[in-house]
């Protein structure tokens, strides 16, 4: 299901202080982004490493939610959206050179945002959507991967006597996991989350941060917080973002409690942000 | 900043005496209020006017009914009937022998060569038509009995009515011997029927047979029905009601009998609003999605303005234009030779159901164009962002995703369009053709290229010349209540459909 790059690297990466020396799954190279004539990212360089959480923090505006959607180029969607410079390298394949096909790119890298947004559909039919967008239509097939994606997104056992109720009829924290749901049914790599528990209860927030725990078994996540405590919680590596500059990126431990700038510092002690 | 904060008072003292403030307030409610009581009582003015204009009718048609029985008007219209059958037969002749006509000149014959081979066919025709001359002449001497009759009881004058009828009745009984003389003279003229030169012809001359045959053996019902019919007998108080909801005639002004059915002019505003619509919800709708999913914004800038601007055309400009172009163009279009397989081209009116239904539409796009774009620009970005995020294209947002969070708010769009159209005067009035009658749907498609009258067609054509207090008018009152109940219903429909949209979105 997953295809996992061979790394001979991996050995050292424990021991590595910075991101630079290994090679990730993604490989962000010297990316600028703008929108418009407004620059939003500069220069960033970042490397993400596979079956494991990488968390993005940084204050309000600091450009890590454009960067997430970069991974899977939902910036298209936005008019004027544009990389200036660099590039962004999934098994080391550009993708956004022109031959690469973005249904396909999408379908390989899932993403939750940050407000639950089930379709108006039933919690079958929502799960169900990837599948048969791709043109699955056996029944049988389909009930599966309904099955196996809402017990992997911790759901089945509260929704399976109403998987045909609509997707609002249940609580934030289970629409959340819906949402969650639905992106692995199409059996994705990558998981870009856009701070998945900012509109939830701490329940709710700790039941989707334990999931995130389990998922990291077989998925490549990427997690955008504002919440220090949780990219603390559920990271395993943190990369700091200011004004659209990666300001720090290490592992998670290292970046609480011993950061090399003075800004991460800052940020993570609460002086400002 | 010490000094700056004692010299600032919190509270200002009044200036004005407490009455005067009140005063003020008053007025103002008293502005507001009474702007909204002037609309309420205005609108409540209009329904009463409406509803006891309306239904004076219903008395006033029954009381017509009555004397359309009364002065044995009914009577006589049984033998019509009879006529008719007769004139509809004869008319099926010379439709036989048109088609014959034309297929002998398909083998190239010439002229004198199709009228002698015809000549044996047409004896018979002319023969046939002859047979009801008897027949012409009862009911020409039973309608002037009866009018003058009618005449006489509309005015009040009962004296005599009785010997009068007695003599209708007398005179309309001879109608068993004039039927049976005819069920003869026909029974013979069909033993010498020719046999025509085209096979197909000849069938369909074969099933007239068979038509005459049933006609014959309908002389007797005829005759019972006069035997049985009364003068006296009470018209039952729903017929008033059933008359004008189910009759499918309208005549008035007529030296016989008026008749208020509103079924032609209904289905004259359906077919024209369904044709406007088939047009009308895949442009609106269509150019709605393109508009809020496709359009660069540049293009948005550009269509939405242009689509809203054609709702500024003026009705009657666009009649005219109708009337100018679009029946001119259609009309040649079916008569070019593109169209040679379309069973009911050419057409032979050029303001027919589908001219008004294509102006209509024009009309329509602009509303449901407008009201579908905000439903589609309502959905919410998040729908469309989780669709593109699990590799849904473009299209597959929209059919799966887009549309179908936003068909509640469509549909209403659609039906308010719908109101637009229904409600629309001007340019079914102009481009409508305007012939009372049901369309011929044994055409199929083709009902769709015939002259029509609407309901507010009708409304507008007749109201200025009907005399006030008429049955005629309280008539046209009540199809514009029958409008009004339409209307009110699509926009009561409408406005659920929008409830159930803000609901399934918010």
């Amino acid at each position: 299901m997953v295809s996992v790059v061979e790394m001979p690297e991996k050995t050292s990466q424990i021991t590595a202080s910075g991101p630079e020396v290994r090679r990730g799954l993604i490989e962000i190279k010297q990316l600028d982004f703008a929108y418009g004539d407004h620059q939003v990212l500069h220069d960033v360089t970042l490397s993400i490493a596979p079956r494991a959480v990488t968390a993005f923090i940084g204050p309000s505006g600091c450009g890590k939610t454009t960067l997430l959607r970069c991974l899977n180029r939902m910036n298209d969607l936005i008019d004027g959206a544009r990389i200036t410079r660099g590039s962004v390298e999934i098994e080391g394949i550009d993708i956004n050179a022109p031959g690469v096909d973005v249904v396909d790119l999408r379908r390989r890298v899932g993403m939750v945002f940050q407000k639950s947004n089930p379709f108006p559909k039933s919690i079958y039919d929502n799960v169900a959507y990837g599948l048969r967008i791709a043109g699955i239509t056996k029944r049988t097939l389909i009930d599966e991967a309904v099955e196996r994606s809402l017990r992997s997104a911790a759901l089945w056992d509260e929704v399976k006597d109403r998987l045909h109720v609509s997707g609002y009829g249940i609580s934030g924290g289970q629409q959340q996991r819906l949402c969650i749901a639905r992106a692995l049914a199409v059996e994705p790599e990558i998981i870009l989350m856009d701070e998945p528990c900012s509109a939830l209860d701490p329940i709710a927030t700790a039941k989707v941060e334990e999931l995130i725990r389990q998922l990291k078994q077989q998925y490549t996540i990427v997690i955008v917080t504002h919440n220090m405590q949780q990219a603390g919680r559920c990271s395993d590596h943190t990369a700091f973002f200011y004004l659209g500059r990666l300001i720090e990126f290490d592992g998670t431990a290292k970046i609480f409690s011993n950061p090399r700038q003075r800004q991460t510092e800052e940020y993570i002690t609460g002086r400002f942000g | 900043m010490e000094r700056v904060a004692a010299s600032r008072i919190l509270i200002p003292a009044r200036r004005k005496s407490r009455r005067a403030q009140m005063a003020i307030e008053q007025g103002i409610k008293a502005f507001f209020g009474g702007n909204a009581l002037v609309a309420v009582i205005v609108l409540a003015l209009i329904t009463i006017f409406l509803f006891r204009e309306g239904f004076g009718f219903f008395g006033q048609n029954l009381a017509n009914l009555q004397l359309y029985r009364q002065a044995g008007l009914e009577y006589v219209d049984i033998i019509r009937a009879v006529t008719t059958q007769h004139e509809a037969l004869s008319r099926k002749l010379s439709e036989i022998r048109l088609r014959e006509v034309r297929s002998l000149e398909k083998r190239n014959a010439a002229p004198d060569e199709i009228n002698a081979a015809l000549a044996p066919f047409d004896q018979f025709a002319s023969g046939f038509s002859d047979t009801a001359e008897n027949l012409h002449g009862l009911v020409s001497d039973l309608t002037e009995q009866a009018s003058a009759l009618k005449e006489q009881l509309a005015a009040g004058n009962n004296s005599g009515s009785e010997t009068a009828l007695r003599a209708l009745r007398e005179r309309g009984a001879t109608f068993e011997s004039v039927s049976a003389e005819m069920t003869a003279s026909v029974s013979n003229l069909m033993a010498t029927a020719p046999a025509l030169p085209d096979t197909a012809e000849q069938k369909s001359f074969d099933q007239w047979k068979i038509a005459v045959r049933d006609y014959l053996a309908g002389f007797p019902v005829a005759s019972k029905k006069l035997r049985e019919w009364s003068a006296d007998e009470p018209i039952p108080w729903y017929r008033s009601l059933s008359s004008f909801l189910f009759g499918r005639e309208w005549v008035t002004a007529s030296f016989w009998q008026d008749w208020y059915g509103i079924v032609p002019l209904l289905v004259g505003s359906v077919m024209v609003s369904i044709v406007a619509l088939v047009i009308a919800v895949p442009l609106g709708v269509a150019s709605a999605i393109y508009v809020s999913e496709v359009a660069s914004r540049h293009e948005k800038r550009l269509i939405k303005p242009y689509i809203e601007f054609i709702s500024a055309i003026p009705s009657v400009v666009l009649g005219f234009f109708g009337i100018a172009v679009v029946g001119q163009a259609i009309r040649a279009a079916s008569q070019s030779s593109l169209f040679k397989w379309v069973s009911f081209f050419p057409i032979s009116e050029r303001l027919n159901i589908f001219t008004a239904g294509c102006l209509l539409a024009l009309m329509a796009v602009p509303t449901i164009f407008t009201l579908a774009e905000d439903a589609l620009r309502n959905v919410p970005r998040g729908f469309k962002e989780a669709s593109y995020a699990l590799g849904a294209n473009r299209l597959q947002t929209i059919a799966r995703v887009i549309v179908p969070a936003s068909l509640s708010g469509i549909v209403s769009a659609v039906l308010l369009g719908l109101g637009r159209v229904i409600g629309e005067t001007m340019v079914v009035l102009l481009c409508a053709g305007n012939r009372i009658a049901i369309p011929d749907f044994s055409q199929g498609l083709g009902a769709v290229f015939q002259p029509v009258h609407t309901m507010t067609g009708i409304i507008a054509q007749e109201m200025g010349e009907v005399v006030r207090g008429s049955t005629h008018y309280r008539a046209l009152f009540m199809v514009g209540l029958v409008l009004f109940t339409i209307t009110l219903g699509i926009n009561w429909l409408a406005q659920r459909f929008v409830a159930r949209f803000r609901m399934s979105v918010g």
